[in-house]
């Protein structure tokens, strides 16, 4: 499916001027996001604040799970000027990423799903930074320094941990239980809806891309800057 | 406040509109490092009282690099945070048999959007300390943000349940950020 060269669609008014296939392919982006920051916080963030060692990571995953239902309620924001059902920005009506599916019981999990996930998040989010919806683009440059911070997060309480023998253990364990449900986090090889979002400028690359991006990136941190090592995985979904 | 519900919750639900106005207009952080007045030491004091712990030493921190050190070490008193933990979950029980559970989440997120620019106002004031750590500016907003959580969760639930956060909310509300009780001694910045 070749791209498709148009003017950016500037607002949300301006949205419903654009073909059929273009508002769906939006909805279904901001509905996603929506739903997953939301259900992220909510069993990742909000959870990791009791296991958190000590006051200032406390309070340091008190503000993150602040910033991460923050990007929920922008995107749902959106999502309502958009006329999206508000059943369908919520996890409650919305099926979210089966990341979320495994709860959350060591701080070292907290920390190695910040390392991954958000740094998958921001390749995500990344792709969004040339979206040819506007509202949809400035929302991305407006979570991204914070998604930033949070994948840093990750890296820098991971470096901490793995000091020790013991927390070397427990973080290898959790990129082993973690990481291979990741590939499937950028969605299907030839998938349609991808190659919608790419027709339209809604998106840049492909669901290979972005996880060939995330493998090589994540290969760099955990073997290159962690030295532990990556579970071997299918890279296609 | 416009997604509340009215009814016979008028009365709590003012105050707590008006416990939301307060907060950006409130000093955050602008204290800390000052030396301790009475009536801080006061509010402190209250604060462990109030929470059922023992009394113990109210003590000043001198800056932003040694307020970091007092939160990171290992000698934090684990009860201290438990017993500020239970009472937050009484406090919901109660705010959720009063008003209900759907109407109580609504109101404390107007809290939590309301205080999400108290990071803004730490990184401010670390700013004009020569401060510039992000991370710092983010865990002040988190514990203030929690204070705002954990009071408005007393102004819902109604009654003096949740005194230990009135009195540790007027500490922040003075410009000041309790540190918690560190080595047996309540640190207050």
């Amino acid at each position: 499916m070749s791209a498709i060269s148009a003017a950016p669609i500037k607002s949300v008014d301006a949205l419903k001027a654009a073909p059929e296939d273009y508002q769906l392919a939006v909805r279904k982006i901001v509905r996603s996001h929506a739903v997953n920051e939301l259900y992220g916080a909510r069993v990742y963030d909000e959870p990791a604040i009791a296991l958190a060692p000590t006051p200032y990571l406390k309070w340091l995953t008190c503000r993150i799970a602040m910033e991460e239902y923050g990007h929920h309620v922008r995107f749902r924001q959106l999502g309502e000027q958009m006329g999206i059902p508000d059943a369908e920005l919520t996890p409650e009506g919305r099926k979210p990423l089966s990341i979320f599916e495994f709860p959350l019981k060591t701080w070292e999990e907290f920390c190695v799903v910040k390392l991954l996930a958000d740094l998958a998040e921001i390749i995500q989010v990344e792709d969004l930074m040339k979206c040819s919806f506007l509202p949809l683009r400035n929302l991305a440059k407006m979570t991204m320094p914070e998604e930033i911070f949070h994948s840093q997060f990750g890296k820098d309480t991971c470096t901490e941990l793995v000091k020790t023998a013991e927390g070397r253990k427990k973080v290898q364990a959790a990129i082993d239980h973690y990481f291979p449900m990741m590939p499937a986090f950028f969605g299907r090889k030839d998938s349609a809806n991808n190659a919608l979002y790419r027709k339209y400028g809604i998106k840049q690359h492909t669901n290979e891309d972005m996880r060939a991006d995330f493998l090589k990136r994540v290969r760099a941190l955990v073997e290159g800057h962690l030295k532990l090592k990556l579970p071997e995985v299918a890279e296609a979904a | 406040m416009s997604r509340t519900p009215r009814g016979d919750a008028d009365a709590a639900f003012e105050l707590l509109a008006a416990f939301v106005a307060e907060i950006p207009a409130l000093p955050w952080f602008v204290a800390a490092g000052g030396t301790l007045t009475p009536s801080a030491i006061a509010d402190a004091e209250a604060y462990v009282a109030a929470l059922g712990l023992a009394p113990c030493a109210v003590a000043p921190v001198a800056g932003w690099r040694a307020a970091t050190e007092i939160a990171q070490r290992p000698d934090w008193s684990r009860d201290w945070w438990q017993a500020e933990s239970a009472r937050e979950k009484a406090l919901h029980r109660q705010g959720a048999a009063r008003f209900g559970l759907a109407p109580l989440l609504a109101a404390l997120t107007d809290v939590t959007e309301t205080a999400a620019v108290l990071r803004d106002r730490a990184a401010d004031v670390l700013g004009r300390a020569g401060v510039e750590d992000e991370a710092l500016a983010k865990v002040a907003g988190g514990a203030a943000a929690q204070a705002c959580h954990q009071r408005a969760l007393a102004l819902l639930a109604g009654g003096d349940a949740g005194r230990a956060f009135a009195a540790k909310y007027a500490l922040f509300a003075a410009g000041r950020w309790p540190l918690g009780i560190v080595g047996g001694t309540c640190f207050v910045f």
